[in-house]
């Protein structure tokens, strides 16, 4: 897999890719989110005062704007908002990563199973994963999430993923269905290859790359999903993420009152998924050359 | 390849045209339009505007037992008797005068005032019958199970009933005399046709209200679904212009405007602006910095007849051993909940009847912690904890008296404990509770608990607790208890440690229960008193529960139009206040 | 396959997702943790009381004796009462129903109008600095958080400017003074303009990148390059021959994001509490409401289902490429 014609395909679509200014400002955007995130395994370290959940300060009782001790201000208990987003940006990153990789993982083997059966069986999933893709995940996680209580952060990674798989499925199958008539694939037939051994050892490294350029879409999705889940209440009330702070500032009824509360998460959401989407679309004119600028290669 | 063929027009230019030169002035004429008609303030002082937080569930009686369904319709079916609002007593409402108690006959003779419904018929005790014939009927929640200790119920004359008890009992007046009276004529029919059908209760509380009959203030007048409800005057109220409970009656209002808002946030904007007179419903204490600075606006504070604990299961270790709870008790630092959590608007609580209900709340009962500092009170709870057996790797306190991070804090079996979980309601649905757990958590590991606070919906909460009694410890509360402490034997006796049952923690004192049981009989006040005392001296000793905070009521009235509102236990929203109050000359 | 028989096996087809929907529905409804009475914290409700109401509600009949009724029930349009208001379902739902329609329709119609029209001209004048700002804003659009931005609109346009009403539907005072029609729609649709707003920006996005990336793949095809050769006008070219081709797939795609839209819409309704049947299944859904929640769930998976329904049908009967 990992020979010199696949790393120098890889090199040349990394110049292409950090040519492209949506790509650009989508790693930029990217880089700073990870260094948050990242950086929220150490600011509770600084002091208790600064532990999202639990950490009051003492002197502080009501929401108070930016100042030296709180660089974002503080909530309506006396708890850091930027510790806060901080933390955010990990489950952010946590919830949407794995929501995608798991969503990756079933609509690539739906999509290649598919593919390569056909048939009826072929047209049984298409039919689901068209179903699934029409449903609100929302709506549906809603009802779920009220009728079986509590959603810890796992199972609400888990149904996202099972709403979100069909869009990954339907493009691994087109990928297969192209790539099972070539001839390296009836070779291995003739020579006696068992059809999991096909799929598992030949179709799919090559489709693996385009699995990936799926997942920055679904990373959106998730990241968005989960967000809208947290603000209505039905988040996981362990997490403080973005959606779960602008639920307990619109709550707390401190929203005309508070725009350094207000404004930083929602900001945040924004960005991430748009930084997520930019990458995505900048991916794809990589392995579409149609959609390149004219006068590039 | 494709063909280029015609779609239907949908897309074409003249669309984009109109799109652009009519479309978007009429958008804006329409945005300065609505501004103009927002902008007009009126000043007409006949209509009393108050804000609910949310829809009213139904204006059917025996259906709408939310808080703001029962705000509306207490202004329209009343009950025999009712409080004073100062002094908590029973006093006469739609009765003209005390009861005439025999107690050797076990009977309680009632005159009736001569009131009228609302159509102008006459309120007589057939009214009274017929209600009373409902409840039984029906076996309507919450009534049923407290008149059932009726054993006949007579009407010598029109204006006079009699009612026979099977025994004696303590919660006749406070309990049995306070519900709504129904008119006959309104519901007599209703009921009748219900009785056929299989589920006559459901039929009966899915009966659509339209023009509810009532003896109180006001009417219905109109009621547009998720906006608003209008109500107007009573003109056959049987209160106005008397003097009852100190009060002259009017209502001097001819109109009550209930408008629906969605979030608090928009109703206190709204009452800002002057869109409303008053929010009903209970305020954060974060916005009262704000409205306090509003000249505008009058902030009232009032205790509240409500319990917010922390509760224990006692089916299970840990909190199986008093021990322990007596320790848990003596950490918990109440004062940081009154001055953080409720930023200092509350009392705290010490005994499961609130201070506000003072004349069953028993001041004398044991208190944890009180007056002591986070050291004395670690300490405090460490020698209790010692001295029952428990033991720690690292102990909490030092030889030398000075705290110390401590770890695995062993059973008197030699067990290390293993975690327990305190649940709250989340955040969102209750700031307060969510947060005290939070800290209880922390107050509980100084001590070497490996405490673990866990917020959870509120259905899943009351399921696991309530319903399957899966769990180790909560924070709950009651935000309107009922004035007459019967509610005790409810939350305590053995008999209700069932599933779905009220009785929570699983607390079985045979003492308790003969005490819960014996005060319901017993009329004479003072004796129950005292029996009603030696419960709670009991409860506090053991800490099934151990109470919290209570926080105050805090509400916001605009003072530029209407005075007088009445402030009594739970709040100013009640009908006195809606009796009473006069626009400003 | 001939057409008419295509479209009686789409329909076989909606109706049988349909029906495992309803099914799915019912046994996730029955079979969780929790019911409606455990929300009644009052102590004087005692055990048997609750036992009555679970009775009376018909909770206690065997699972299986519950969903016959239940299939009966809703195929003769009896969605039962709601818990929580007592009345019919039918008669709550058809009460809101006309405010969600109200504000999607609009919004959908408004944002497709702009969107197919602005991202016609973003391809068409691709790489210009027009179409960047265009694009990076249709993207900004997309990805922009639904509640945060409608909060974000309430408070600066609502709250700081005064522009327009924090929520609801109507104001009380007005059309309890018996203020005349025309006032009575001047200030429904005054209160309709910010979830208007919000829904039609977040929609905006969506419809214009669409519209762009089709234009782009049309104006490759050779016709195209045909009519140039024509010599026909550029304004022609793009208005008559590839904008309208191009706008094909964005009308299909509707149905598509119909998904996104109504999560949209639902977030929408609940900011500004606009009555309309997403809020209502926000609400219902927290209170355990089964009957109420049930039918607006339902109502929305028939919308969704029937809409592609329709657009599947339009798109195989305008591209003749589509085989059936």
């Amino acid at each position: 897999m990992l020979n010199k014609y696949s790393l120098q395909r890889f090199y040349k679509g990394w110049q292409i890719f950090i040519k492209n200014p949506l790509g650009k400002t989508g790693v930029i955007i990217l880089v700073v989110f990870m260094f948050m995130a990242i950086a929220s395994f150490f600011v509770p370290l600084i002091g208790p005062m600064y532990d999202p959940m639990t950490g009051i300060d003492p002197d502080i009782r009501v929401s108070t704007g930016p100042s030296l001790t709180h660089w974002l201000g503080t909530d309506n208990v006396g708890r850091d908002l930027l510790a806060q987003l901080l933390e955010g940006a990990k489950v952010a990153f946590i919830v949407g990563l794995s929501a995608a990789f798991f969503s990756i993982v079933i609509g690539t083997l739906v999509g290649m199973v598919a593919g390569y059966t056909g048939g009826l069986f072929d047209a049984f999933l298409m039919r689901t994963a068209d179903i699934i893709m029409v449903l609100p995940s929302l709506v549906i996680l809603l009802i779920l999430a009220s009728l079986f209580g509590q959603f810890n952060i796992w199972i609400i990674v888990f149904i996202i993923a099972i709403m979100r798989w069909p869009a990954v499925s339907r493009v691994i199958r087109s990928q297969t269905l192209s790539l099972k008539h070539r001839p390296f694939i009836e070779a291995s037939r003739v020579a006696g290859a068992s059809h999991l051994r096909i799929i598992f050892r030949h179709i799919m490294p090559n489709v693996l790359p385009l699995a990936f350029l799926y997942m920055t879409f679904r990373v959106t999705a998730a990241i968005l999903v989960e967000a809208a889940l947290s603000f209505l209440g039905f988040g996981d009330p362990s997490q403080v993420s973005w959606g779960m702070m602008l639920q307990w500032v619109w709550k707390s009824g401190h929203m005309f009152q508070a725009p350094y509360w207000l404004i930083p998460p929602g900001v945040c959401i924004s960005l991430l998924t748009l930084a997520f989407y930019m990458l995505g679309r900048a991916m794809d004119e990589v392995l579409d050359p149609r959609l390149r600028k004219e006068g590039q290669s | 390849m494709h063909q280029n063929r015609t779609i239907p027009k949908k897309i074409s230019r003249r669309w984009y045209n109109i799109f652009f030169t009519r479309l978007l002035p009429a958008v804006f004429l329409i945005v300065i339009t609505g501004m103009a008609i927002s902008c007009q303030k009126s000043q007409d002082t006949t209509f009393l505007k108050i804000g609910l937080p949310e829809e009213p569930r139904s204006l059917n009686i025996w259906l709408g037992t939310d808080i703001n369904s029962r705000n509306i319709l207490s202004q329209i079916y009343q009950p025999l008797f009712l409080r004073h609002p100062k002094t908590l007593e029973i006093i006469p409402w739609l009765a003209k005068e005390e009861p005439v108690f025999d107690e050797a006959a076990l009977t309680y003779t009632i005159h009736l005032r001569k009131a009228k419904w609302s159509d102008g018929s006459d309120f007589t005790s057939e009214d009274v019958l017929f209600t009373k014939q409902l409840f039984f009927d029906f076996k309507i929640p919450r009534y049923y199970s407290k008149w059932k200790i009726i054993e006949k119920l007579e009407a010598p004359d029109a204006h006079t009933v009699v009612f026979h008890l099977k025994e004696p009992s303590a919660i006749f007046m406070s309990r049995v005399m306070t519900a709504p009276m129904v008119s006959k004529k309104e519901w007599g029919p209703v009921a009748k046709n219900a009785l056929t059908k299989e589920k006559p209760l459901r039929i009966l509380q899915d009966f659509q209200v339209e023009k509810p009959l009532g003896t109180g203030p006001f009417i219905l007048h109109e009621y547009e679904k998720g906006a608003y409800i209008h109500m107007t005057k009573n003109p056959y109220f049987f209160g106005e212009g008397k003097n009852i409970a100190g009060f002259d009656l009017g209502p001097y209002v001819d109109n009550l405007l209930f408008n629906i808002y969605g979030t608090t946030d928009v109703a206190i904007l709204a009452l800002k602006k002057g869109d409303i007179d008053y929010y009903w419903w209970d305020i954060q204490p974060g916005y009262i910095q704000d409205l306090e600075e509003n000249a505008d606006i009058d902030l009232h504070f009032n205790k509240k007849s409500a319990l917010y604990y922390l509760g224990f299961n006692l089916r299970r270790p840990p909190f199986d051993d008093k021990i322990l709870r007596q320790a848990v008790a003596t950490v918990v630092d109440k004062q940081f909940i009154l001055n953080r959590i409720l930023q200092d608007y509350g009392t705290p609580m010490d005994s499961i009847i609130p201070s506000g209900n003072h004349f069953w709340h028993n001041p004398d009962v044991r208190k944890y912690g009180a007056g002591m500092d986070e050291k004395q009170r670690i300490t405090a709870a460490r020698d209790m904890l010692k001295s029952a057996g428990y033991s720690w790797k690292v102990p909490p306190v030092k030889d030398d008296g000075t705290l110390t991070t401590p770890s695995d804090i062993l059973l008197p079996s030699g067990e290390k404990m293993e975690k327990f979980v305190i649940l709250t309601p989340p955040a969102d649905y209750d700031p307060k509770r969510a947060f005290a757990g939070t800290m209880i958590q922390e107050w509980l590991r100084k001590l070497g608990l490996p405490a673990f606070a866990r917020p959870m919906s509120f259905n899943s909460l009351l399921e696991t607790v309530k319903g399957n009694h899966d769990f180790d410890a909560f924070v709950l509360g009651y935000g309107k208890l009922n004035l007459d402490p019967d509610y005790l034997g409810a939350f305590f006796s053995s008999d209700n440690d069932r599933p779905n049952g009220w009785n929570m923690s699983g607390y079985t004192n045979e003492a308790f229960d003969t005490l819960a049981a014996e005060q319901r009989l017993v009329v004479d006040v003072e004796k129950r008193r005292q029996m009603i005392y030696k419960m709670q001296e009991m409860l506090l000793e053991d800490v099934p529960y151990y109470p919290l905070y209570n926080p105050h009521i805090i509400e916001a009235t605009v003072n530029k139009r209407f005075e007088g509102w009445v402030e009594k236990v739970n709040g100013i929203g009640n009908i006195w206040s809606l009796c009473v109050v006069k626009p400003i000359k | 396959m001939k057409k008419s028989s295509y479209i009686l096996v789409k329909l076989v087809e909606v109706a049988f997702i349909f029906f495992v929907i309803l099914t799915v529905l019912f046994f996730l409804f029955r079979l969780s943790p929790g019911d409606p009475i455990s929300k009644m914290v009052d102590p004087m409700l005692t055990p048997e009381d609750m036992a009555h109401l679970i009775e009376q509600m018909g909770l206690d009949r065997p699972l299986w004796e519950q969903y016959i009724i239940y299939v009966k029930n809703f195929f003769t349009g009896n969605f039962g009462f709601s818990f929580h208001y007592g009345e019919q379902v039918s008669t709550i739902i058809l009460d809101k129903l006309k405010w969600t329609i109200l504000l999607f329709t609009t919004s959908t119609v408004l944002a497709a109008f702009v969107g197919v029209f602005l991202g016609k001209i973003a391809a068409w004048r691709k790489g210009s600095s027009l179409d960047n700002v265009m694009s990076i804003s249709a993207l900004v659009c997309y990805t922009l958080f639904i509640p945060w931005f409608a909060l974000l609109l309430l408070w600066i346009l609502g709250f700081k400017l005064g522009l327009f009403p924090l929520g609801g539907v109507l104001t009380p005072s007005l059309w309890v003074g018996n203020a005349s029609l025309f006032i009575r729609i001047l200030d429904v649709l005054h209160h309709l303009m910010l979830p208007l707003l919000t829904l039609f920006i977040i929609n905006l996005g969506s419809y214009l990148l669409l519209m762009r990336s089709s234009m782009l793949s049309v104006l490759r095809e050779d016709y195209i390059i045909t009519a140039r050769a024509k010599g026909l006008s550029e304004k022609v070219i793009r208005n008559k021959h590839a904008a309208q081709n191009a706008a094909l797939p964005v009308i299909t795609s509707v149905g598509l994001s119909l998904a996104f839209s109504i999560n949209g819409g639902a977030l929408t309704e609940q900011i500004f509490t606009w009555p309309g049947i997403g809020k209502e299944l926000i609400f219902a859904v927290s209170n355990n409401d089964y009957p109420l929640a049930q039918a607006c769930f339902l109502l929305i998976a028939l919308v969704v289902l029937v809409a592609n329904l329709i657009v599947d049908l339009l798109y195989a009967w305008l591209d003749p490429r589509i085989t059936y």
